[in-house]
């Protein structure tokens, strides 16, 4: 399978301004992260806010440039590209949404943002353009006569199908959603979500999907990322990281989400407090705070990413979790 | 006597003959019990909840058979006697915590507020009782979270703060409205946790409003599930879970990823719940029921026993007890 | 592999009437907007067909009908409907003349001063590093004085006349547009669909006219609406301190103050004049707080 994506220490700094007398604080909002995507398969973001995952979107799509690192679409390194190398790339990326209120423009008719993409980056003719926005339309369950109505004319599923549609109408290598099913109710999002995979089988698009339900990413998931204060956890084929999970932060996002079959015979791995504050990270893994097996070495030295079994896991001691 | 009974309750916005918002709904909690109302949007299940607090203002419409708390009639109390009532025996959180609170009052102020109003605390005591409470919903250095304003707190924090709010007059009933959607995973286990603590410690009876199956089989005993303002089907928790009953309640278990795992596509209910304007004649789920005869379209089924839970349906699934 | 997905059921939005329709719906719930319109439609009437309507020339003078009182009172006569002023010109006709003058005055000022403000507040609100606050300030020091001075001062580096009323007005008004939509545009900015328009590739000009500024048109309009109004009651002032549009010209509030001496002896000279720019003023008021309302709850429904 053909590699479309491929991420290398993508590292992302903000300077904070603490007020005139003090110096800038450095938010590390996304602190190394590597990985490849295949065409027509989907990696799984997973992490609670402050994780990173929304700088993650937003360096995957070219909204910004990465402090460090490289990002590499479709054989094409991002840095240093020209300007025609740049419009092709914007082409090859695309995003969704979390918002489906926010995320159409309220003002224009859902046909000229369905034809938006084609019109700034092709020089199809209006007819052509036309054509194509209606095969689209109909290709996520929305009727002809939709081109002429606003966005708030359509429920938050069908507004979701739209920013879909959208995002695929220049057939884009990598889609990245970002908890494009959060705001929708279970039955709605049953919908989308097969949608979503119809488009993919279609399409052979890779998808970056960002997500803090873990029932979900289980569904659409081939591989898992599961982020941790900007850095990444643990990362690995779904299968195997819902089983035995290595990194004591997955095992507690799995413990913690709720299931329709509660066992109560399985022990609830409880972590105490909260986030730290990203303006000032713990020393050491950023983890051990809240971390039920941290120990004297877990304060002083950060874990280094490293492949464990089939995964790659960021914690000193993930070998002793490792199911044979 | 349960705690609240509710019987027959219709919500209308506009004239007697709009359509309803909840349909002639009965709900009953007893002391001490965990009951949850599950359904989308558009089912209804905050306006109920609204309108037995008495916050449906006009246009809003109230009308029921019986709505009655702890032995108080909430229809026919004055405004003065329902805000006695409410607050202190039957309190509420809410969804999002950040607009739950007064961003223009610090932490301690706001519930020293509620032990001001209900109990008639005033000064040192208040302040005491205030920190007390913010220990009992383990919120890490009370003392000096006091003196915070609400935008100086996380998410899950600020939740905390809205249930140390609700349960400061030690109330009858707690309901609370999606109360962890907005938060994380691991925070929401948390505040579920905390939740049902205090409802143990306290007795409490707790109505918990939700979309998420999930939460609701890790905390409820008993379920009622809405649709389009009706109930459709109301049962214990594990048997409806294992044997819905309603089609609906079956889709709903159906559609959540966990049980479609493996299959390449999530089973789906075609359509979309029913608007104002489009309201079936028979059965509200007739037009995307997989299972719809031509009775359900000419007639509405009414809530009935069924083999193991009450459910509105003329041909209940899953009805050979196990 | 075809792919079919659900078909979306019972097509709810073959009942939503066009945009036009539902904001005509919402603004006519206002009774107090659709009365200031029917006023407004027959001043515009008038202004756009005073040599038909009106009865007389306006600077036509009659000799023998010197500062007649209007036809219903006494020694009045039916031809000179609302009376004559001082130099036996017909009020009525010189009021509807005096229509089109402070219609265009309203009209050209507004415009004048909409256009450059919509231009540099897209733009504060696009560049908020240098740009932005720059113009800002620029803004605050024209919004620190006050505006009828600020008025005077120009007409008098100016000089007197209509164009100067209207450049003058325009000036004066220009920092609320600014303001206004830049805060608009900052709003927009962070909408998800913004990120999404620039994820399409739509270029700077793009963005800033196709994407973000229908978005930021709604409290323009209202704004737009009341500057109107407040653009004729300039006008006035500035006829009324002898600044602004020069006499014989029927401008209302210039036949204010060449009817000050009058007072007395002929009130309708002064009041008819007055009562004009007040209805005027207060029907388009009206309509303003109707568009506001009218235009605001789309807004949040978009939301």
């Amino acid at each position: 399978m053909s590699v479309v994506l491929t991420a290398r220490e993508l590292t992302r700094h903000y300077e904070v301004s603490q007020g005139v007398f003090k110096p800038h604080a450095t938010v590390r909002a996304l602190n190394g992260v590597s990985f490849e995507l295949e065409a027509g398969k989907t990696l799984a973001v997973v992490g609670e806010s402050g994780c990173g995952k929304s700088t993650l979107a937003r360096q995957l799509t070219l909204i910004e440039e990465p402090s460090s690192g490289s990002l590499k679409i479709a054989g094409q390194e991002v840095a240093g590209a020209s300007k025609e190398q740049r419009k092709q790339l914007r082409r090859d990326v695309q995003m969704v949404f979390q918002s489906p209120y926010a995320s159409l423009n309220p003002r224009q008719k859902i046909g000229d943002q369905l034809a938006e993409p084609l019109l700034i980056n092709t020089s199809l003719s209006r007819a052509e353009r036309r054509e194509k926005v209606q095969a689209m339309m109909q290709q996520v369950g929305l009727r002809p006569e939709h081109y002429q109505r606003y966005p708030h004319m359509f429920s938050g599923g069908q507004r979701q199908r739209i920013a879909l549609a959208r995002a695929m109408m220049l057939q884009p290598k990598v889609l990245v959603a970002d908890e494009p099913t959060s705001a929708l109710d279970v039955s709605i999002q049953a919908q989308v979500l097969n949608l979503f995979m119809d488009m993919q089988q279609q399409y052979q698009t890779a998808y970056v999907f960002i997500s803090h339900n873990l029932a979900v990413v289980r569904h659409v998931a081939d591989d898992v990322l599961v982020m941790y204060l900007g850095r990444p956890a643990e990362m690995g084929p779904k299968e195997d990281l819902y089983h035995n999970p290595l990194h004591p932060y997955t095992q507690a996002l799995l413990s913690a989400t709720p299931t329709i079959k509660p066992n109560p015979d399985k022990p609830r791995i409880k972590i105490a407090g909260e986030l730290p504050n990203p303006l000032n990270p713990p020393s050491g893994c950023p983890f051990h705070k809240r971390c039920p097996y941290a120990t004297e070495k877990c304060v002083t030295d950060v874990p280094a990413f490293r492949p464990v079994g089939t995964r790659q896991v960021a914690c000193h001691y993930a070998e002793q979790f490792l199911k044979p | 006597m349960s705690l609240l009974e509710i019987k027959n309750l219709s919500v209308r916005f506009g004239d007697a003959n709009a359509v309803p918002v909840v349909d002639g709904l009965d709900l009953t909690v007893e002391r001490g019990e965990v009951l949850a109302i599950v359904g989308e949007s558009g089912s209804g299940k905050s306006v109920t909840m609204m309108a037995l607090m008495g916050l449906v203002d006009a246009p809003g419409i109230v009308r029921a058979d019986a709505l009655r708390f702890d032995g108080h009639d909430m229809l026919s109390l004055s405004k003065r006697q329902r805000r006695q009532v409410v607050g202190k025996d039957l309190a509420m959180i809410f969804q999002d915590p950040m607009t739950a609170l007064n961003p223009s009052y610090t932490v301690g102020f706001q519930i020293e507020e509620v032990l001001r109003a209900h109990l008639g605390l005033s000064g040192r005591a208040a302040r005491a009782r205030a920190l007390e409470l913010l220990q009992k919903v383990e919120i890490p250095a009370a003392a000096s979270r006091l003196d915070a304003y609400p935008h100086q707190l996380s998410g899950g924090m600020s939740q905390r703060v809205a249930i140390a709010m609700a349960i400061a007059a030690e109330p009858k009933l707690l309901i609370a409205d999606e109360p962890t959607t907005a938060l994380d995973v691991t925070i929401q286990a948390q505040i579920m946790e905390l939740l049902l603590a205090l409802q143990k410690d306290q007795d409490m009876g707790l109505i918990l409003i939700t979309h998420d199956l999930a939460v609701v089989a890790e905390t409820a005993q008993r379920v009622c599930v809405m649709y389009a303002g009706q109930a459709v089907e109301v049962g214990h928790v594990p048997q409806l879970f294992d044997a819905p009953a309603h089609p609906y309640s079956e889709a709903l278990l159906a559609a959540i990823p966990e049980h479609s795992e493996g299959a390449e596509r999530l089973s789906t209910l075609p359509g979309i719940v029913p608007g104002r304007y489009d309201r079936p004649h028979g059965c509200l789920l007739s037009p995307r029921c997989p299972y719809v005869q031509e009775n359900c379209r000419q007639h509405r089924p009414a809530l009935d026993p069924k083999a193991q839970s009450l459910a509105r349906c003329f041909y209940p699934r899953n009805q050979e007890v196990a | 592999m075809t792919t079919q997905a659900q078909p979306v059921a019972a097509d709810q939005s073959l009942l939503y009437p066009s945009p036009l329709k539902e904001f005509w719906k919402a603004f006519a719930r206002n009774k107090g907007a659709v009365a200031g319109l029917m006023f407004m439609i027959v001043v515009v009437f008038c202004a756009l067909f005073a040599p038909w309507v009106a009865p007389f020339d306006p600077s036509e003078q009659f000799r023998d009908a010197l500062l007649t009182p209007p036809s219903w009172a006494e020694g009045g006569q039916l031809q000179y409907l609302l009376g004559t002023d001082e130099l036996g010109r017909d009020l009525l006709s010189r009021l509807i003349h005096g229509a089109r003058l402070s219609l265009l005055i309203g009209l050209s000022s507004v415009v004048m001063s909409l256009i450059p403000g919509i231009f540099m507040g897209l733009i504060a609100g696009f560049f908020p590093r240098i740009l932005g606050p720059s113009i800002m300030r620029l803004m605050d020091i024209m919004l620190a004085l006050p505006s009828l001075l600020l008025a005077v001062a120009i007409v008098a580096i100016l000089g007197a006349g209509l164009i100067n009323t209207v450049i003058a007005i325009a000036v004066v008004s220009l920092p609320s547009y600014v303001r206004l939509t830049r805060a608009a545009v900052m709003g927009e900015l962070n909408r998800d669909y913004v990120t999404a328009a620039k994820l399409a590739g739509a270029s700077l000009p793009r963005l800033m006219f196709v994407t973000v500024l229908p978005n930021c048109l709604a409290p323009l309009i209202v704004q737009a609406t009341l500057s109107f109004s407040s653009a004729i009651l300039d006008a006035a002032a500035l006829g009324f301190l002898g600044l602004g549009v020069q006499p014989p010209t029927p401008e209302w509030g210039t036949m204010l103050a060449s009817a000050r001496d009058y007072i007395e002896r002929a009130w309708w000279v002064v009041s008819l004049p007055g009562l004009t720019i007040l209805l005027s003023v207060l029907a388009i008021n009206l309509m303003g707080d109707g568009l506001r309302d009218a235009l605001d709850p789309k807004l949040k429904n978009a939301i």
